[in-house]
């Protein structure tokens, strides 16, 4: 995911670019000099001016590398393991209705601890406990409502 | 006389009492894991915080953010790997004064120096609160705007990075608040024709996603940090009054730096850290030691970073602007509990003030014993697999934003930022100032756009006022400093004669 500054300063010139555009389709409030175009398009402006000092690499000298960044992973596809959090949740948001909540979230937990390295008798024990405990917390005691979907907690 | 004796009448109920030590706890636990800051343990309490007394709400989040910044030096002192941001200004020389044989007095200068820090901050913030109040009584949306901007703009100094990329990251937050119908016009913007995006995006699961989602990400692509091996620890507190008395100047010093940084809108206990390990080694009499395991520089950090959390309150009570990102959610749930932010909130619920005065009191008190355990036990803590934790912050995340949101689109949401913190923070752009855009743009907004309607687009009266135009000028001062300190730079030869006038 490390991209150039180049990169990274020219998407924010195009965003900047994008928001100024839009904000300034949005309708005016009758009688008013100032609606609701005014802020998205300064903020526009700003993008744009921050991305090109950035893409032309102004500022870099301010930054600080991180003392100790710890070592990568490295092996296949290790890039798309950062992934991983990210889908478990939109799998969370998408399943947790028709599985419910403690089905859903124990995949999720076993899932997780198995990307990390766990062993399979930690992970799956974790993915039991887990799941149950989080319940129990916010079911009975918060009393959030989570979806009961195929198994239903017993209390 | 009433009010105080009202305040401990309402710290002293039970469920404040109970819900202060668990979250104690948490706080400790969840602060001295690395990776784990204390922002997010903050984060992922807020749904707890729904189902509590408005005070026992804010006693947790009290207790748990002033718990983790201490024990973030945990790991930082015996493991090299800062707990929290807060602690990675002094981790070096910590772990250094553990390879010198004297974790015993690094932590113990921790937990000692952050005790002392958070009750000066303390007094600080019931000193300096009430005095603003009666200031900000008279203030109008032009005062209200550059203290908000004023904010942002403290916000991107807060980073050791590129003070254009935090700016860039700032706007972001700012447009990032610009979606959904939440406008002074109530027109919708930016929802691009999704209806759960017309009421906008909430600063929590937005927090969540930059601050836990991103973590556990983080986890997937590094490999695991080293164990602790098992260690013996002799007496924590022994030796520190000899530091205090020796350290006595650097200490005040620490507190007083921390508090004006807190105090400060948008910038926390990070930059107070950075700022005071700094100030220390530049007025020490002994700077060559530095970097060696010389505890100077820890009595100082340690004390800043735990005075400006509670300092970081002024402006939060005062004006609901965040004085740091752990502030930004307290301000939400202070909303929520119905103590909305204001400087009437002194004088109408002053009660509740003083409860939270007592609270903060108390959380940095109950720390040393707490953290004496905490200390003892941090090498069972932190063999915790990471595998075993992070997937269980990850569920807390899913659970949490649907608590708060109460559908599954904050669970996608949370999704989206943490994808957009990890990608933000591998290349260089500070998270916190895009958290404190999406929190403060709408304040930002409402005051600019009505100030502007007032002045019937004029933009002189935004400077006429005696209190404004001094907040204009801190405003611009924090936007051009970079251009100073590198005009600074850009010319040797000045500095050259500056430093030989020096010697």
């Amino acid at each position: 995911m490390q991209l150039s500054d180049r990169i990274t300063g020219g998407m924010l010139v195009a965003l900047g670019a994008a928001s100024a555009w839009s904000g300034s389709l949005l309708p005016a409030v009758p009688g008013q000099d100032v609606g609701p175009a005014a802020f998205p398009m300064i903020i526009g402006f700003g993008l744009m001016g921050c991305g090109a000092l950035i893409a032309i690499g102004i500022g870099r000298s301010f930054e600080v590398d991180d003392l100790d960044e710890p070592a990568p992973k490295t092996g296949p596809l290790s890039g798309l393991r950062v992934l991983i959090p990210p889908a478990l949740l939109l799998f969370y948001a998408l399943a947790a209705d028709t599985l419910g909540f403690l089905p859903t979230a124990a995949i999720m937990v076993l899932l997780g601890a198995k990307a990390l390295g766990a062993k399979w008798p930690l992970a799956i024990s974790m993915a039991i406990i887990g799941p149950v405990l989080v319940h129990l917390a916010f079911y009975k005691l918060l009393r959030v409502p989570l979806p009961p979907g195929l198994l239903p907690a017993p209390w | 006389m009433d009010a105080v004796i009202e305040g401990f009448r309402l710290v002293a109920e039970p469920d404040v009492l109970i819900a202060i030590f668990l979250s104690a706890i948490y706080g400790l636990v969840v602060g001295s894991l690395p990776g784990l800051s204390a922002t997010m343990a903050t984060a992922l309490l807020v749904p707890v915080t729904f189902w509590l007394s408005p005070i026992a709400a804010i006693a947790t989040i009290i207790t748990a953010s002033a718990m983790a910044i201490f024990s973030g030096d945990i790991p930082g002192a015996l493991l090299r790997i800062p707990g929290t941001p807060a602690s990675a200004a002094y981790t070096d020389e910590a772990y250094a004064m553990t390879r010198k044989g004297q974790a015993e007095l690094a932590l113990g200068a921790g937990l000692w120096f952050s005790a002392i820090g958070g009750i000066v901050g303390t007094l600080s913030l019931m000193l300096l609160a009430p005095a603003l109040a009666e200031i900000a009584l008279s203030f109008s949306t032009y005062e209200y705007f550059w203290l908000a901007f004023l904010g942002l703009m403290c916000a991107t100094l807060v980073a050791r990075s590129s003070p254009i990329k935090a700016i860039a990251s700032m706007l972001l937050g700012l447009l990032i608040s610009c979606i959904g119908m939440e406008n002074p016009a109530g027109t919708p913007r930016f929802t691009f024709g999704i209806p759960d995006l017309l009421g906008g995006i909430e600063p929590i699961p937005a927090l969540v996603g930059v601050f836990a989602v991103s973590e556990v990400m983080r986890a997937m692509a590094t490999a695991e940090p080293p164990k602790l091996p098992d260690r013996k620890f002799g007496s924590i507190l022994a030796n520190q009054w000899m530091l205090t008395k020796k350290y006595q100047w650097p200490m005040w010093r620490g507190n007083f730096v921390g508090i004006i940084i807190g105090v400060l809108p948008g910038a926390g206990a990070d930059m107070a850290a950075w700022v005071s390990y700094a100030m220390s080694k530049r007025f020490s009499k002994e700077p060559e030691k530095f970097g060696t395991g010389h505890p100077e520089g820890l009595v100082e950090a340690g004390a800043s970073n735990n005075a400006s959390l509670a300092s970081g309150w002024v402006p939060s009570l005062l004006f609901g602007i965040p004085g740091d990102t752990i502030t930004a959610i307290a301000i939400g749930v202070l909303y929520m509990k119905g103590l909305n932010p204001g400087p009437t909130l002194f004088t109408e619920r002053a009660s509740s003030m003083y409860a939270l005065y007592i609270i903060f009191i108390l959380a940095n008190i109950i720390m040393i014993p707490l953290g004496i355990v905490m200390i003892r036990l941090a090498s069972r803590v932190l063999r915790a697999p990471r595998s075993s934790v992070m997937p269980l912050i990850l569920l807390l995340c899913a659970v949490g934003s649907f608590a708060t949101g109460s559908n599954v689109f904050s669970v996608m949401l949370v999704g989206v930022f943490g994808c957009l913190g990890y990608a933000m923070e591998k290349n260089g752009y500070p998270v916190a100032a895009l958290v404190l855009g999406i929190v403060m743009g709408s304040m930002v907004e409402t005051n600019f756009i009505t100030s502007l309607i007032k002045s019937d687009g004029d933009v002189l009266p935004f400077f006429e006022r005696p209190v404004s135009s001094i907040l204009a000028g801190l405003t611009f001062a924090a936007l051009l400093w970079p251009l100073g300190a590198w005009a600074w730079a850009r010319f040797p030869g000045r500095r050259r004669r500056t430093a030989a006038a020096a010697e």
